[in-house]
């Protein structure tokens, strides 16, 4: 009896549908939507009105109403799409949103809006066309759907023009949260009820009434213009328990018999509903009940009539393939599950202590020295692996579910500044952990408005330039040695250089007689208080942002680059973990402490060649690799050995050496959160316990690098604490 | 929200007050079959009624169908009356214990 689980798929449908309809209209933007578009972008709002309708939303079914109406007139090439059109019809999405986010958490709409918005839609819809097509379109006719009476004849019969609907609805449709008679009400808004036969036959007596429980049907007659699938979208939430049976105007007296059959209630009973109803007249009851029981042989009714020439095969071809279709969308329906986040939170959790158990395991069978043991415990491991994996993989989400929101951003921002922006998305599919994918939104978003408001010049200056009048913006995702790289890209004029130094001078940032690299600048924009834009918009330029950006991604365990050159624009590049609970290591040891280095990022391991005793760089291959020693980054007591390793890493496209003493090779890490006490060390980004019982520090390989690799002018910037 | 039973002999007079959906409707059952059950004529005063739905429908549909007795339903209330005008159950001339009860709620008879 939870309406509550039901409401809560309706709000997250509507919410899918009206991304849907948010895609379509963005794309009508730049050319008409061809038919099928057309009528996704007509079934959107006709199924958040219709389902609206089931739950009693009045005002979503209002307001939607009148969408549908002016939706209803495009897909009939009454109406063009012209771009006033788009915008109204983008408003009024906005707006439809509003209003179903006003049934889910409360809280009222500006009434004004509405209003406003509902005198446009009339007005664009203008005095309805006596086309026989609008006109046979009752949804048109009738005004305010929710507010209309549903009109019950209790006259006669009258004719068979009318949509027959015989409705059984499963017994526990009441516990499930749904009213039939609440879904009868609704069918005033696709059609008229012309007469309604309510069946109580299968009610039983008072006192053994179980009072949840559904016993009454209903045989319907409905004079309406609209589709069987509109009709049908009514009983949507009830479709797959129920049986539904929608016969159309004119349907043939086979299908009234099948549905006598097929019902398995007493025929003559419910041939009298139906003719009741006007669905069918007396006579042709008769003759058909009449013909079926002369058949002797117990074939079904629709084969007889098949044999005999009365039904054409392909009607019953389409009765089939219409069950197959049901069956197929029930079967893709079961592909896919909805999964509480706290459950598989949960689950991950679990496997990281798994994973550090199962490391424990090993240890001891190590330490055993029987080799069965250890050859069933490196088996045991390999299998924790394949859970871990899995069970990260199911939190895996494509980033493309962020980028979705940004296309509206660029076209509303653009429009307000009178720019001329297109935005292209590539990489939508890489996938990225589910928390973060959350968490990377409002920085992203940040960064497109930038790079809209500051980055691209508006389109006389473009022109002037000779750039095209139209910029771009693009966003690009991809994978990169265990991370994801997003990219948020301009063609506008790239940062200027003079001006952020002069301004960081200014603020007493920096000092004038440093001597910054043009990235060392251009990363001056992260820092917290600062910004160069001329003009305030309500859009950015506060001196708020960039440095929320940075701290944003940080808190990730991210790195947020800036790549710009004059004149060609800007690229943001942040460079994001996969996940935030379990990674691959790889154990070194300095002294008696441990450390785990992040195993994408190591590429190789040398040793300390004799020469690099006292220096901090080294020859690889021709190539200058700067390196530390984790020794005296961290003061672990002790001497050096005669002999060290060097793990090689690489993050953000730049390589570093880190000097160890002992190398254990890979191991599975949990990452552990470290204490606010840690909050402010550098170069650490979690601990984790080891298959011993000891505590291991994670390093922070892209603090490291940065700081090993940063030429020495730089350090002052390098050492900035990090908010 | 429930159901007041007032004793007059062989018969009763049950009055029922505030919503009789899927929520309530058990309750209302359970006290109505009794009713039912140890009286000759049960009245049911639907004046208070707010809501009502299928369950609340399938209530009054079955109080009706009780062999032997003679269940009335006086005074709907508008709530009432909007199920049974949807159901076309008010009108409905093929069943005479409901025709008593529509007319009771439009003449004012008893």
């Amino acid at each position: 009896m939870d309406l509550s689980q039901a409401l809560a798929t309706f709000f997250d449908e509507s919410r899918d549908l009206l991304a849907e309809m948010e895609r379509i209209l963005l794309r009508a933007e730049s050319g008409a939507p061809a038919g099928e578009e057309m009528n996704a972008l007509f079934r959107c709002a006709h199924t958040i009105k219709g389902s609206a309708g089931m739950f009693g939303l009045d005002p979503v079914v209002r307001f939607t109403h009148e969408v549908e109406t002016l939706l209803d007139r495009l897909r009939q090439g009454e109406l063009v799409f012209s771009p006033a059109l788009v915008g109204l019809l983008l408003e009024s999405r906005d707006h439809m949103a509003d209003l179903v986010a006003v049934a889910t958490d409360g809280g009222g709409v500006d009434a004004s809006v509405e209003s406003a918005l509902l005198e446009r839609l009339r007005a664009a819809v203008g005095v309805p066309a006596a086309t026989p097509a609008a006109a046979s379109v009752p949804a048109l006719v009738v005004a305010g759907a929710a507010e209309v009476e549903v009109e019950a004849s209790g006259g006669g019969p009258i004719g068979n023009d009318c949509w027959h609907l015989s409705l059984r609805f499963e017994r526990e449709v009441l516990q499930s949260g749904f009213d039939p008679l609440a879904m009868i009400h609704f069918l005033g808004s696709v059609g008229v009820v012309s007469h309604i036969e309510t069946v109580v036959d299968a009610l039983p007596d008072l006192a053994e009434l179980d009072a949840e429980l559904c016993y009454v049907g209903f045989e319907v007659a409905l004079k309406s213009g609209a589709s069987k699938a509109e009709i049908e979208s009514v009983f949507e939430f009830v479709l797959d328990q129920s049986r539904i049976t929608i016969l159309p105007p004119h349907s043939r007296m086979e299908d009234f018999m099948a549905l006598i059959e097929d019902s398995g209630e007493d025929k003559f009973r419910l041939g009298e509903l139906l003719v009741a109803c006007g669905s069918i007249t007396e006579n042709e009851l008769a003759r058909a009940l009449a013909v079926q029981q002369a058949v002797t042989a117990p074939l079904r009714l629709g084969e007889v009539l098949v044999g005999q020439g009365a039904v054409q095969p392909a009607v019953v071809d389409a009765a089939l393939a219409r069950q197959k279709k049901v069956e197929e969308r029930r079967s893709s329906e079961a592909k896919s599950m909805k999964i509480p986040a706290d459950r598989l939170d949960a689950l991950i959790d679990q496997v990281g202590e798994l994973v550090i158990a199962g490391a424990a395991t090993q240890l001891q069978a190590r330490r055993a020295n029987q080799r069965e043991l250890q050859e069933a415990a490196s088996n045991l491991l390999r299998l924790v692996e394949d859970v871990r994996d899995s069970a990260l993989r199911l939190r895996m989400t494509p980033i493309g579910e962020v980028f979705g929101r940004f296309p509206r951003v660029v076209r509303d921002v653009a429009r307000e500044l009178g720019k001329d922006i297109e935005l292209t998305i590539s990489g939508a599919d890489a996938e990225l952990d589910k928390s973060m994918v959350e968490k990377i939104g409002d920085p992203l978003m940040h960064l497109v408005r930038n790079a809209i408001d500051h980055g691209i010049e508006s389109p006389e200056q473009r022109t002037a330039a000779g750039k095209p009048a139209r910029g771009t913006v693009s966003l690009n995702a991809y994978h990169e040695s265990g991370s994801i790289v997003i990219e948020v890209a301009d063609d506008g004029g790239g940062l200027n250089a003079a001006r952020i130094l002069q301004k960081a001078v200014d603020k007493g940032l920096v000092s004038a007689e440093a001597n910054l690299s043009p990235a060392d600048i251009h990363r001056l924009i992260l820092e917290p208080g600062f910004s160069t834009a001329e003009q305030v918009t309500n859009l950015s330029g506060r001196g708020v942002g960039m440095d929320v950006v940075k701290s944003n991604v940080e808190a990730l365990r991210g790195t947020l680059d800036i790549d710009s050159a004059p004149g060609r624009g800007t690229t943001m590049r942040i460079c994001l973990p996969l996940t935030l609970a379990i990674i691959d290591g790889f154990q070194v040891g300095v002294g008696p402490a441990t450390f785990i280095v992040p195993l994408d990022t190591v590429v190789e391991c040398i040793e300390l060649p004799d020469g690099a005793a006292g220096a901090d760089y080294l020859n690889l291959r021709g190539e200058v690799l700067p390196f530390l020693r984790l020794r005296r980054v961290f003061a672990v007591a002790g001497d050096e050995p005669p002999r060290q390793n060097i793990v090689v890493v690489r993050f953000g496209g730049r390589k570093a050496g880190i000097a160890v003493d002992r190398l254990f090779g890979e191991c599975q890490t949990v990452i552990k959160p470290l204490g606010r006490l840690f909050a402010g060390v550098s170069g650490i980004s979690g601990s984790t316990i080891l298959g011993s019982g000891e505590v291991a520090l994670i390093l922070d390989v892209a603090q490291l690098v940065h700081g090993a690799a940063a030429p020495a002018g730089a350090k002052v910037l390098a050492h900035t604490p990090a908010a | 929200m429930g159901m007041r039973i007032e004793e007059e002999g062989r018969s009763c007079r049950a009055i029922v007050d505030g919503d009789v959906t899927v929520a309530t409707a058990a309750e209302i059952q359970a006290a109505l079959s009794v009713a039912v059950r140890e009286h000759d004529e049960t009245e049911v005063d639907l004046a208070g009624v707010e809501e009502m739905d299928t369950a609340g429908l399938q209530i009054i549909l079955a109080a009706k169908r009780c062999a032997g007795k003679t269940v009335r339903f006086v005074n709907h209330s508008a709530a009432v009356l909007r199920v049974l005008e949807l159901a076309n159950l008010g009108q409905q001339l093929g069943d005479p214990l409901l025709i008593r009860a529509s007319d009771a709620a439009a003449d004012g008879r008893t």
